[in-house]
């Protein structure tokens, strides 16, 4: 049980620590402060288990490089075996930045819970479950637990914005709900439909171990038996094992067939995931639950959920959708990308027309994840047909990248939000201004982060959106151009939010007095993301690091699939002559 | 097994002829105690019925009165003792019952007891 | 040779040391609740100009000490002929054979020049996705060291200057100009120390532009720069003005930014690379920069689209169209990237946010908005002149055109006079762009270094002026040479300078010796490509004429004449020496920063000249004339063949006319008053407001772009999110409640509750029915007992003998 050089015991106790601590909460007689510090403690140990695997204090290390780009500390254990349910977590590049922003954001999130009183337990209890949910997505790589953690997760914020939340609680709380509720029902349609095709025959056996369906860690010559035994049957073997999938959407044609209205399987599968990621994501027209939940969650719930759970939808797609279905992302490609398009485009100007504080980052994230849609969806190796997969892999990374620095940034944005809600109980742009004068060194911080979010060079929002934004040239130049578009906008409704908060002779609305300078612990979280902010901005491979090799790993594949795939030769035009676009010279 | 209306007088003296006796004596026994409005009348309605009963397990357990051999004769004797044990313990309660109901009604006329009438 | 790219990364990031330890070591006491006394503000303005001051150092001994001495510039100015001979004739295979013919009927030789020495290198990788790199690296040539040089000396006096123009913020201030809702004036602590770590932000920042080595770290710096514009705008957060400036400063530089990330698209997507030289490799081998791929060697170093843009251009191109080979690509990307310079160089028509931004402090006029981050524009130009097409030369020579006849237009009726010098900064920035449109690559970048000199020097002194009179307004000076006489005649060298005063064919004021190259290589390329295209010899001279009048105008109605407002007059007083030296300095180098030192000189400074160096600089592939591609008829002429004796003497001749015609109007008109300003005003009504409201570019701004797009994004947040999607959204959530209530009604109550309810009610009255059975008699019972069993009995019997046995 406490073997941590077991990933199996490490990455267990990594996802269920918080949970199993909010058990224990919830049946000690606890109150009041104990309890908060008792979670964050909880957090804290969850993010030094994550940043363990980063520097390999344990014995479970994260490698990066390139011989390190398929999944690392992968385990499976029979769950439900009669449906081929298996216990399956690895972490690679992908998911891993993502667990330790979790672990980090929540760590920081719960300082900002403190001018929580209400129910704290209650509180302390959900959102600790809440975070389990959340590495637990990140973690799960079978289709029926990773839809199962997806759930999780769902239900404690529901309740976390519909208890703890402002006025319109009820609303926004049942209209989070519902809207992810719609998203997790196609996808688990999808899942199903996947599900009842997929066939492990097909896997030839050195990837049934790969994968995980049949446990890399068991002795060989079980191993060896269960391999055959899959192999020789009779009946199609199911499986709900997303890497088992991924290689049966790349390499086999068991998905490809027609299914409905003349689309293949996979179509509608990606169709169905899509919808339900891209509600997590959100983009346009399916944003609209974003932001009436962000202005009524708490401060620390909005930092969650836009820190991470908007993250979930980009993880989805990269995970699931691209390389379940290759065919479906191939013929959807312009879609995706539209739809990003339309969201930086929309959410850009919606930003600019608030006059609530919150709702104007709210709208900035719908902005802002549209680069992520965006840098995923092109398919800009197969532009021109001569595969060369560098420009996608840079639109891939750079959307990761941009998950991340939004992690960081919006975060970053709603706690600051958060402060000045809490001292004058208002968010009325027009009802601020001379902040600098009263608390310069929170200013400092909100400008900072702002910036961020601006995309200034030498802050994290920056490398994101230009690696984006560079990449899709290749793929269409008209949805280049309008990308690019989006730079003024980002930056008319920043500054001029800047403008109205911030700057200024004095302040304007309600309870002036109030506006004190921030304490330490508002300090102590709204500076760690600006130092982020700014060592990413700076330093981005410390990041690209990490996701690089894995990210490459999923767009090689993804193009080697349309190098092979005639459906894409015939569509391109006749090949031209592919040069070497960077041919050496001796000096 | 003889036909069931066979000429009984006709017969030698078998089981069928302790049934007769049986079923008169049950038959008596309930006409008792469907038409007796004393207790006390009605409780001995009881045994009457109760007596019928037993006779029946005798005739029947009676090794002299049956074919098979595969018996000491002893089971219908023992129901019977059972019947009789129980007879008693039942008219002690039924004794008891019929004195506590004409402490209550000063009276032991079953039909007036009809509380528990629908 | 082999440390320079050091020596200059060791200046070029001090002052970002200088931004770090001020930030931080203010920030400390701040977050502790502390209050910073006055007496520590002032250490950070030591350290900020320690760190420009020692840049500058460096940059002078990497050019004097390094860089003269390895490439001696008798040696390798004013020639393109290293090339080999056969190169000559030789057309590019992507050029129409037309053109070649063309050519040779012509008798022109073909020959271009191959690349200028440069060091290139990378430091630092940002990203990398297999062999595309984001880095951060340095390109070095002669252009990169004298830009260095220029920054680091003017930013060096004006750091000085500031010290003691910005003393006022080493006190608890008072400012007037900001009036709180209780009708009192804004009373606030000074902010010394931000303005210092602002302005060393900013010094990294551009210095980071000129070294550069990608276009990529370009677009950092350059973003950079805009924040740092931002924030010195914007110094005066109080006023909402200084804010709202600050904030168009950036919104419109972003417009620029927006065609910018166009070009570096397409230059990306299409090269691979971002670095402008090959750069070295740490296995001796070299990467291959945007310059080299574009000018191959193979081609002569003729500008062509590589095979890449031309298989671009081809998948892109629409049925039945014209091959362009490549050359709309080019095209877009150079339009692309010059679009960027229009933002960031103020060019129309993104040219209205420069004089707004003369909201922030003087210094912050002199060193941002008109000798460093303006040029930056135009520098950008310079160095990324190779990918420019003839055609996209064009598109430069006509912004430039339009903008400096535009801004001086408004530069003559303007009264306040940090704007007068803005738009004449605005103006001046054309003829640059102007003259590098029309091929004078040195023209360009050798106005850039003379006019940051005169132009810094003009704001510094309208700066100590200011600082004088507590007045930008013009109408409310007048005498005041009197009074500060350092002040007025260090103005007036500016004033010669950037009106172009000098001797034909001897000696001027640098402003003399630029300008006359500028109009040199407008006159030759009116002679080149005849027709229309004199209107670029025109216009410039009509806006060198303009020039000079309102330099003048401007003098005079400061410095000459009586006071016109008593009061201020007589609080006036002269600058303390800490502004003044600057001033006096930088007065030196309006003076001579364009003059070429004798042959005879020994050793490196033999033929020293700003212009000469430059020349060594001059990207591959500029000599000889270029021919456009997609407008054939466009000839962009050979800048050396400007400098022949039929082009330099009318040009001389013109442009000193044009200067002392334009001195004369201002003398006649402001001076002597013989033509008074007002009759002028009212005989040219129209005109004259049409340049008081600066053509009233704002206001159409706001009308075509601003509200339009207020009005979108309040369509789109409200109509459109809330009210259509939401709409669309709570109308499926009341159809579903609708149902649910049909549901709940008519399924739920009706059917299945009243089917249930019914059934209840028929086992109540059969129980209610059978009630009377039970009647308590106990005789009763056992009749019931007795007749049921005999039932059963008789039933069963029955039922066995017909049903089962039967």
């Amino acid at each position: 049980m406490f073997e941590f050089a077991n990933p199996a015991v490490f990455l267990t106790w990594l996802v269920f620590l918080p949970a199993v601590v909010a058990l224990v909460i919830a049946f000690l007689p606890l109150r009041g402060e104990t309890i908060k510090w008792i979670s964050l403690a909880t957090t804290v140990v969850v993010f030094l288990m994550s940043l363990s695997m980063i520097f390999g204090w344990g014995s479970v290390k994260f490698q990066t490089g390139e011989e390190f780009a398929g999944m690392q500390n992968l385990f499976a254990i029979d769950w439900i075996p009669s449906f081929g349910i298996q216990y399956l977590m690895a972490t690679d590049g992908i998911s891993f930045p993502l667990i330790v922003l979790t672990a980090f954001l929540c760590v920081l999130a719960m300082g900002a819970s403190w001018p929580i009183k209400k129910h704290e337990k209650a509180y302390c209890v959900l959102y600790l479950l809440l975070e389990t949910g959340m590495l637990g997505v990140f973690c799960a790589l079978d289709f029926f637990l990773f839809y199962v953690f997806w759930e999780v997760m769902l239900l404690p914020m529901y309740f976390l914005i519909g208890i703890w939340g402002g006025p319109r609680k009820e609303y926004a709380a049942i209209k989070f709900f519902l809207y992810t509720l719609f998203g997790s029902v196609l996808m688990l349609i999808a899942i199903l439909m996947l599900y009842f095709n997929s066939d492990l025959r097909q896997l030839p056996a050195d990837q049934l171990v790969a994968t995980g369906v049949v446990s890399p860690h068991l002795e060989e010559s079980v191993r060896q038996e269960r391999v055959q035994n899959i192999l020789n049957s009779d009946a199609p073997q199911h499986t709900f094992n997303i890497l088992a999938m991924q290689y049966m959407g790349q390499h086999t044609d068991l998905f490809t067939t027609p299914n409905w209205l003349g689309q293949s399987l996979q179509w509608w599968a990606f169709v169905l995931l899509g919808i339900g990621f891209i509600i997590k994501v959100p983009s346009v027209p399916i944003h609209t639950w974003l932001p009436d939940a962000h202005v009524e969650a708490p401060t620390p719930i909005s930092m969650i959920l836009a820190g991470i759970l908007l993250k979930m939808g980009g993880y989805g797609i990269i995970r699931i959708c691209y390389p379940i279905c290759p065919q479906a992302g191939f013929d959807l490609a312009y879609v995706v990308c539209a739809v990003g398009v339309v969201s930086m485009v929309y959410g850009a100007f919606a930003a600019m027309a608030q006059t609530d504080f919150k709702r104007l980052v709210a709208y900035s994230s719908v902005s802002h994840m549209g680069y992520v849609v965006l840098g995923l969806g092109v398919w800009s190796a197969v532009a021109g047909n001569d595969f060369n997969p560098e420009y996608w892999e840079m639109g891939m990374n750079g959307a990761m990248f941009q998950m991340i620095a939004h992690g960081i940034s919006s975060a970053g944005m709603f706690f600051i939000v958060g402060v000045v809600y809490d001292r004058v109980h208002h968010r009325n742009l027009n009802e601020f201004g001379g902040l600098f004068a009263k608390m310069p060194v929170y200013s400092g911080l909100a400008v900072g982060i702002f910036f961020a979010a601006l995309g200034l060079p030498g802050l994290c929002g920056f490398i994101g959106e230009v690696l984006v934004v560079l990449s899709v040239w290749n793929f269409s130049v008209a949805l280049a151009v309008i990308s690019a578009a989006v730079v003024i906008l980002t930056a008319g409704y920043i500054l001029w939010a800047v403008q109205r908060v911030y700057l200024g002779p004095e302040y304007k609305g309600p309870h002036g007095e109030a506006l004190t300078p921030i304490t330490f612990r508002e300090f102590s979280i709204a500076a760690p993301l600006l130092a982020f902010a700014i060592y990413f901005g700076v330093n981005p491979q410390a990041l690209l690091n990490y996701m690089t090799p894995s990210v490459n790993k999923t767009v090689v594949e993804l193009t080697e699939w349309a190098k092979d795939n005639p459906s894409v030769t015939q569509s391109q035009q006749p090949a031209t002559v592919a040069t070497p676009i960077r041919p050496q010279i001796e000096s | 097994m003889m036909p069931l209306f066979a000429n009984i007088l006709t017969e030698p003296v078998g089981v069928a002829h302790y049934l007769v006796v049986g079923a008169v004596l049950f038959v008596c026994g309930a006409l008792c105690m469907a038409t007796k409005r004393n207790a006390i009348g009605v409780l001995l309605g009881i045994e009457l019925v109760l007596n019928g009963a037993n006779l029946n397990f005798i005739a029947f357990g009676s090794r002299y009165l049956r074919d098979s051999q595969g018996t000491i004769g002893l089971d219908g004797q023992l129901m019977s003792l059972f019947v009789i044990v129980l007879a008693a313990a039942e008219a002690a309660v039924a004794l008891a019952i019929a004195l506590n109901f004409y402490n209550s009604f000063s009276s032991i006329d079953v039909d007036q007891a009809d509380q528990l009438q629908g | 040779m082999d440390n320079l790219p050091t020596l200059l990364m060791i200046a070029w990031l001090l002052p970002l040391a200088s931004f770090a330890v001020i930030c931080i070591g203010y920030s400390v006491p701040q977050l502790l609740g502390l209050r910073v006394r006055y007496s520590t503000q002032k250490i950070a303005s030591y350290i900020a100009v320690g760190a420009i001051v020692f840049g500058f150092l460096i940059s002078a001994y990497c050019l004097f000490g390094i860089w003269l001495p390895e490439h001696p510039l008798a040696a390798s100015s004013h020639h393109g002929e290293e090339q080999p001979d056969e190169l000559a004739g030789q057309a590019s295979p992507f050029r129409p054979t037309a053109f070649a013919e063309e050519h040779s009927e012509e008798g022109h030789k073909h020959a271009t020049n191959g690349p200028p020495l440069y060091q290139a290198g990378d430091w630092y990788t940002l990203a990398r996705f297999g062999s595309l790199k984001l880095t951060i690296g340095y390109y070095i040539d002669t252009l990169t060291i004298a830009m260095f040089c220029m920054v680091t000396l003017i930013a060096s006096c004006i750091h000085i200057y500031a010290v003691g123009y910005m003393h006022d913020e080493l006190h608890d201030v008072t400012d007037h100009e900001v009036t709180l809702s209780n009708g009192e004036h804004l009373h606030r602590r000074g902010r010394f120390q931000r303005f210092f770590q602002y302005f060393s932000l900013f010094s990294f920042s551009m210095l980071g532009i000129c070294i550069s080595g990608n276009l990529a770290m370009t677009f950092v710096f350059w973003e950079l720069v805009g924040i740092c514009s931002y924030f010195l705008i914007g110094f005066y957060i109080e006023r909402h003005s200084a804010s709202t400036a600050a904030n168009k400063a950036f919104i419109v530089n972003r417009v620029g930014d927006f065609g910018m990330i166009i070009g570096l698209m397409a230059l990306w997507s299409t090269l691979g690379t971002f670095s402008f030289g090959d750069v070295d490799k740490a296995d001796g081998t070299k990467e291959r920069g945007m310059f080299s791929m574009l000018h191959e060697q193979s081609n002569g170093y003729e500008l062509a689209p590589t095979q890449r843009m031309i298989d671009f251009d081809a998948s892109r191109q629409s049925e039945g169209s014209e091959p362009t080979n490549g050359q709309w690509l080019l095209f877009v990307a150079g339009v692309g990237i010059f679009c960027g310079c229009m933002g960031k160089s103020a060019q129309f028509p993104l040219h209205t946010w420069l004089p707004d931004a003369m909201e922030g402090p003087t210094p912050v006029s002199a060193l941002v908005h008109s000798a460093t981050m303006v040029a930056a524009g135009v520098f950008l130009v310079g160095r990324v002149y190779p990918i420019f097409t003839p055609e996209a030369l064009l598109v430069i020579a006509v912004i430039g055109c339009i903008t400096l006849f535009l801004a001086a237009t408004i530069a003559i009726t303007a009264v306040d006079i940090k704007r007068v010098l803005a738009y004449s900064t605005v103006s001046q920035l054309g003829f640059m762009m102007l003259a590098l449109g029309l091929g004078g690559w040195v023209a360009g970048l050798f106005h850039l270094i003379t006019h940051a000199f005169f132009k810094s020097l003009l704001f510094l002194c309208s700066g100590s002026v200011i600082h004088a009179v507590h007045s930008n307004d013009m109408r409310q000076m007048g005498g005041l040479r009197h009074k500060m006489p350092i002040t007025a005649y260090t103005m007036l060298i500016g004033c010669l300078a950037i009106a172009g005063i000098g001797i034909p064919f001897v000696l001027g004021f640098s402003g003399f010796h630029s300008k006359d190259v500028i109009v040199e290589q407008a006159i030759h390329f009116g002679q080149t490509n005849g027709g229309y295209s004199w209107l670029f010899v025109v216009v410039p001279l009509a806006g060198a004429l303009m020039t000079s009048f309102y330099m003048f105008r401007l003098w005079y109605m400061t410095f000459a004449g009586k006071p016109r407002d008593h009061h201020r007059y007589n609080h006036a007083h002269e600058s303390p020496w800490v502004m003044a030296g600057p001033l006096v300095l930088l007065a030196v180098f309006a003076i001579g920063v364009g003059w070429t030192l004798p042959m005879q000189m020994p050793g490196v400074l033999s033929r020293l000249g700003v212009e000469n160096l430059l020349d060594t600089a001059r990207p591959v592939g500029q000599l000889g004339n270029k021919h456009g591609v997609l407008l054939p008829n466009l000839v962009i002429p050979d800048e050396h063949a400007s400098h022949v004796a039929a082009v330099k003497i009318p040009a001389g001749w013109s442009a000193i006319l044009v200067a002392v015609a334009g001195i004369a109007g201002a003398t006649v008109v402001y001076l002597w008053e013989v033509i008074s300003a007002a009759s002028l005003r009212r005989y040219l009504n129209l005109l004259y407001h049409a340049t008081w409201n600066k053509w009233w570019f704002d206001e159409l701004y706001d009308f075509v772009f601003v509200r339009p797009t207020l009005a979108i994004s309040r369509f789109i947040a409200f109509a459109l999110d809330r009210g259509l999607i939401d709409s669309i959204l709570h109308s499926f959530a009341w159809i579903y409640r609708g149902l649910a209530a049909v549901v709940a009604i008519v399924g739920d109550r009706w059917l299945i509750d009243n089917s249930v309810d019914t059934v209840a009610e028929k086992t109540w009255d059969l129980g209610l029915t059978l009630r009377s059975v039970q009647t308590g008699q106990l005789r009763q019972y056992v009749m019931f007992i007795v007749v049921c069993t005999i039932a059963l009995f008789i039933v069963a019997t029955l039922w066995w003998r017909f049903a089962v046995a039967g």
